[in-house]
């Protein structure tokens, strides 16, 4: 049985009230960082605000559209559409226009548009359909694959455009799989290939090994039961390490490396052998992740000296603090750190900004448009916004958490961690905190595609989220 | 745990990392904008900075436009080699044809070497890579055009940093007196550049100017903008033609006598314009340069030339007369251990208060002052102080110290005093100071101060005009001023300076040879005794127009009387500015020679000036030339026929048979850089013409009168 429902009634008021003051927030902060005194008037349509507003109407017509289709539709068509985006994606990459040198855009005529701002509410849609399904084991192999499949092909192919930020977004939606019940251990060999990933780029790589190594033998005390046998195991990696050395350096020349690499080699050998002759899988394991590691260790390294182009490896590497060059890749970051710090507690007043006036922070209206707050209304402004960000995160996680159907909550769920990602990426970036991937701040930064796919994200929740009653479970 | 439980974990560690990341985020924007603010305020002032925009300097110009200094622009030509938006790709494609670009217009290095400087440069990553000084405005336009560069300074890295120089187009003439200034420190400098440094250097203009992507600094609006005014321009008294004339007198004098020094003034006796005033000093390698402004700055014992005073002083007290007689004995006199001797052995015998002055007794000098003011020594010097002895003239330019004239009861006065003073020793005058007492007595008594500057001109109208400065209206009784000018004439006519005496027009005024004291040694410093020879007066006698005064120090040959030395250089510039005043001319009807069969010689020169001067004088040409610029002459039987004279680039042009000034002109717009020695035409070039040169090589001319 179906309960007839009323939109007006059941919609969100909460989260639609704080969308609309983001939304009016960014537009006014968009003209005044990009504020010129010959096209003073906010409306004007030559100017990036004046366009921007334009958007603002395009979205309140998307709003009401979504409204008015039939919440099932969301979850009926959710592999379609994620279907079409992908198709999209493959149109970009072969046919689309090169901006910042990301190719990630269709034009048609005047107009412009960036499948990938949309890849992202397709995919949290499928992935909302697929764990949504009846039956639904997460960490069956089949399931995990198709999981992986289904949130990393829009991210390979967005990588592809060279929109590494666009990307990395989709790692997000972890937290979604986290919540539906994926094991913790994989989350944690995530967060431990992450750490090795930035080892790998600052320090020498024998110290990553080493770590490594480490690692290995702080999880065999942890996990293996019989303690006397792990430190006899451990023992004898350093005898092996031992001798090799001594081998080394009478007959050998290698360097030390050589050495560890060696006695790994040697030891993940023997203790192999005794894994299989006393059956302990969990022997296996961590062998296999020791191997793992160091492989990938190199192929880190690899990849970001052959794979990576050169402003983003710079972009890292200043990240990182291996590279400080206040005029190049930092300097985006210097400028933008500048115009947050001068703005001091109370700021320097609606369009007093000097330092987003005049291009000083590059694409103040778009990646940068944090700065704009920060220079203009201070730390008053940024923790207003701030919160504001956070009460809309914390209400759309109320939102999942008291929806019947697997999908809303799913769906919510990804909606969470996109908008998440966004902003701590985005508000991350401006001030230090993370590397500059360029991915701009929901409902704040200028430009139709994000505005346009930000609020089809969150207002296909809210429309499921108004139905939420209609089915009786 | 129950799923339920493990359920509200998860939801509950996803609630927590999402507000802990929120606050971790806030908490890094709270230290950036609160912690710290001031670190990044001061960054942020660092992006903005108050550009002072310099003003054009004022020119200064001769009394009829012609500039004396003025400020050319010059740059300097640098480039950023790693500018961001430099593409590497058009970097490596035009790198050649720029370097070959550079090479054929600075002509200084070859295009290879320009092109391996460059990629050094770019490879040790130089934003600020200098390739050329002192660049100037037509290679600067030429340089715009070559590619990279005329991508500009973001996307070509073509950086030009302008500056002004300040040049002198006359080079020495005067150039002590036009002087200098240092654009960023107001107390010093000299001349004229210094004296008007205010009106000349304008007032800066400001602009508030904010970094910008890639370290350039983009100008922005504001209401402290503030457009620079430029200076003014200060018209001087100079008259350019007479200044040369005063310079190469002088500068051929010093030469021949081997002078230490000397100086030149002219003046314009009604209103005190100084039409020339020329220092020059010895260097080390024995020649003349403007170095010190010894008008002005050097105040020495005058020596004979305040005799003038001192008879005036008497004259004024009623105690003497022209026609009184004086006996000056057999021309030595004792005062106390002091011996005043006259320069003609046996001495003058009974003389006239005239020929007292004539003569340039010291005798009869010492006798009439201590006969008339021994015991009114006060009243005495009180006189010369009345006649402004003791003050300054008040010139414009800086350095000028005050007349030192001794007061009875000043620690050095001394029963030698007087008697010396009487003679012009135991003070001490400039050279200025001097003229501007004789010029007063050629004025009819009233005194009027030395001025260099007419006025001030701003876009070539008059801002200001300087009027005469009167100083004393009757410095002394018409009777004295009278009999003053008479004791002047009769100084050329038949005393000391007769070698002056003159056909056309007659000249008034008083040798002057006294001993320069050494500061250190004395009157004799390596026992040899130092002179300064002077000659100051006015002309025409009988209605002065200018007056003037020439100042040699230490001639060492054995000449060193200021009729033989100073004389020549007052004759010389006082018989051209006769020549170009024709008002100051009387018709001499009784001279009409008959020209019309004499072809005189003619320089070669200017084509325009050549043909007016000849039509002037009726003197026939025969124009063979095709209408070039310049023409070479030569002396036929019934005119003088001109040809071309073709100068061709980067070939020395042949100046022999030219005045200086034309020579001087072509060569220096060849680029050569011109010294010259002797006087008369240009008979001889270093550089032989029709060879190639390089611009900037030396070439000297020698000029002489045989022609």
């Amino acid at each position: 049985m179906r309960r007839r429902i009323n939109i007006y009634r059941d919609i969100d008021w909460v989260t639609v009230l704080l969308y609309f003051i983001l939304v009016i927030m960014g537009w006014l902060n968009i003209y005044a960082a990009v504020y010129n005194e010959e096209h003073n008037s906010i409306i004007d349509l030559s100017m990036k605000y004046g366009k921007q507003m334009l958007w603002i109407a395009a979205s309140i017509l998307l709003i009401v559209t979504i409204m008015l289709i039939d919440s099932r539709f969301y979850a009926f068509f959710a592999y379609p559409t994620y279907l079409f985006v992908i198709f999209l994606l493959l149109v970009v990459l072969l046919f689309g226009t090169e901006v910042n040198a990301s190719r990630s855009w269709i034009v048609i005529g005047g107009f412009r548009l960036q499948p990938g701002e949309f890849a992202k509410f397709a995919t949290a849609l499928a992935l909302a359909r697929f764990l949504s399904a009846e039956n639904m084991k997460i960490h069956k192999f089949k399931n995990l694959l198709s999981i992986a499949v289904i949130i990393f092909l829009p991210a390979a192919l967005i990588l592809l455009q060279n929109d590494t930020g666009s990307a990395l977004v989709y790692a997000s939606l972890l937290i979604v799989l986290y919540r539906e019940g994926l094991s913790v251990s994989v989350l944690l060999i995530g967060f431990f290939a992450a750490i090795l990933f930035i080892m790998a780029l600052t320090l020498p790589v024998l110290y990553v090994l080493l770590f490594i190594v480490f690692v290995s033998c702080v999880l065999l005390l942890l996990l293996f039961e019989a303690k006397k046998d792990v430190l006899k195991g451990i023992f004898f990696f350093l005898i092996t390490v031992g001798v090799l050395y001594l081998i080394n350096l009478i007959s050998l020349d290698r360097s030390f490396m050589w050495v560890l690499i060696a006695s790994v080699v040697t030891s993940s050998f023997v203790l192999t052998i005794r894994a299989l002759i006393h059956k302990i899988p969990i022997l296996f394991l961590i062998i296999a992740i020791t191997i793992g590691a160091f492989a990938y260790t190199f192929s880190v390294d690899y990849l970001f000296d052959n794979v990576l182009v050169a402003h983003q490896r710079s972009r890292i590497n200043h990240l990182l603090g291996i590279e400080s060059d206040p005029l190049g890749a930092g300097y985006n970051v210097n400028q933008s750190k500048i115009a947050i710090g001068s703005g001091g507690f109370s700021g320097k007043g609606f369009l007093q900004g000097t330092q987003t006036k005049y291009d000083f922070v590059p694409e103040q209206s778009t990646d940068f448009i944090f700065c704009t707050v920060g220079e203009e209304w201070g730390f008053m402004g940024t923790t207003v916004v701030l919160l504001l960000f956070l009460m809309l995160l914390i209400r759309l996680i109320v939102l999942a958490e008291r929806q019947r159907s697997g999908f809303s909550r799913i769906y919510g769920y990804a909606v969470v961690s996109i908008l998440f990602f966004h902003l701590a990426v985005n508000v991350g970036m401006t001030i230090g905190l993370a590397p500059v991937i360029g991915i701009p701040l929901p409902f704040f930064s200028y430009g139709g595609s994000s505005l346009w796919a930000f609020t089809a994200l969150l207002f296909v929740f809210l429309r499921i989220d108004a139905s939420r009653r209609e089915l009786l479970r | 745990m129950s799923i339920r439980g493990q359920i509200i974990g998860r939801i509950g560690f996803v609630y927590a990392f999402v507000v802990i990341f929120a606050l971790a985020i806030l908490g890094a924007i709270l230290n950036i904008q609160y912690g710290q603010a001031n670190r990044w305020l001061e960054h942020e002032k660092n992006n903005f900075r108050e550009r002072t925009i310099t003003p054009t300097r004022g020119d200064v110009r001769a009394r009829d436009g012609r500039l004396l200094a003025s400020s050319v622009p010059e740059y300097q030509i640098r480039m950023d080699l790693v500018s961001e938006a430099l593409d590497p790709k058009i970097f490596n494609e035009k790198i050649d044809s720029l370097a070959q670009g550079l090479s054929s217009i600075f002509g200084d290095k070859s295009g290879k070497v320009y092109k391996d400087d460059l990629l050094a440069a770019r490879y040790r990553k130089e934003r600020y890579y200098l390739i050329q000084r002192d660049v100037t405005h037509m290679q600067l336009k030429e340089l715009e055009k070559l590619p990279i560069f005329r991508l500009g300074q973001y996307k070509g890295g073509f950086i030009v940093i302008s500056k002004s120089n300040r040049k002198k187009p006359f080079n020495q003439l005067a150039s002590r007196t036009i002087g200098y200034s240092f654009p960023d420190d107001d107390a010093s400098g000299v001349g004229l550049e210094a004296a008007y440094d205010s009106i000349l250097s304008g007032v800066p203009g400001k602009r508030m100017e904010q970094r910008i992507v890639g370290n350039y600094w983009k100008p922005i609006s504001d209401e402290a903008t503030r457009d620079p005014v430029n200076g003014m321009d200060l018209i001087s008294t100079i008259d350019i033609n007479i200044q040369d004339v005063a310079h190469s007198a002088l500068l051929r004098t010093l030469s021949s006598h081997e002078a230490r020094h000397g100086t030149a003034i002219l003046m314009e006796v009604k209103t005190g314009e100084i039409l020339a005033v020329s220092n020059l000093q010895r260097t080390d390698n024995g020649s003349y340069y403007e170095t010190f402004n010894f008008a002005v700055g050097e105040k020495t014992e005058p020596g004979s030339t305040f005799k003038l005073p001192v008879l005036m002083a008497a004259m004024e007290d009623g105690y003497i007369d022209i026609n009184d007689s004086i006996d000056t004995e057999d021309g030595i006199i004792k005062f106390y251990d002091h011996t005043i001797r006259d320069s003609r052995r046996g001495g003058y015998g009974k003389i006239t208060v005239q020929q007292v002055l004539e003569y340039s007794s010291n005798v009869g000098m010492a006798k009439i002052v201590s006969k008339y003011y021994k015991g009114k020594e006060k009243d005495f010097v009180e006189k010369l102080y009345s006649m402004h002895l003791n003050e300054k003239t008040g010139i414009c330019i800086p350095g000028e110290p005050a007349p030192y004239i001794k007061y009875p009861g000043d620690k050095y006065w001394s029963g030698i005093s007087l008697p010396q003073m009487a003679y012009g020793y135991e003070v001490q005058m400039t050279p200025l100071q001097i003229l501007m007492f004789y010029n007063a007595v050629a004025n009819g008594g009233t005194m009027v101060a030395p001025r260099l500057v007419k006025g001030i001109q701003n876009h070539g109208k008059y801002i200001k005009r300087f009027d005469p400065v009167v100083v004393d209206k009757r410095i002394a009784s018409p009777s004295t001023i009278k009999m003053a000018r008479l004791m002047l004439e009769g100084v050329v006519e038949n005393g000391t300076a007769r070698n002056l005496a003159n056909l056309n027009f007659k000249i008034a005024g008083k040798t002057g040879t006294c001993q320069i004291a050494n500061k250190k040694y004395g009157y004799k410093y390596k026992a040899k005794v130092s002179y300064q020879a002077s000659f100051v007066g006015y002309f025409p006698a009988e209605n002065p127009r200018y007056s003037c005064i020439v100042v040699v120090n230490e001639p060492s040959n054995s000449q060193y009387y200021g009729n033989a030395v100073a004389g020549p250089v007052f004759r010389e510039i006082a018989d051209k500015v006769y020549a170009t005043r024709h008002e100051m001319h009387t018709p001499l009807d009784q001279v009409r020679a008959d020209i019309s069969d004499l072809i005189p010689y003619s320089f070669s020169g200017n084509r325009g000036d050549l043909n007016y001067l000849l039509n002037e004088f009726n003197i026939p040409i025969d124009d063979q030339s095709t209408g070039t610029p310049w023409v070479v002459t030569t002396r036929a039987n019934s005119d003088i026929v001109f040809q071309n004279r073709i100068l061709r680039r980067e070939i020395v042009p042949n100046v022999t048979g030219m005045g200086l000034r034309d020579a001087l002109s072509i060569l220096e717009n060849a680029g050569l850089k011109v010294t010259f020695s002797g006087y008369g035409i240009v008979s001889n070039q270093s550089l032989s013409a029709n060879q190639v040169y390089q611009k900037g090589q030396n070439i000297h001319l020698t000029l002489s009168n045989n022609f």
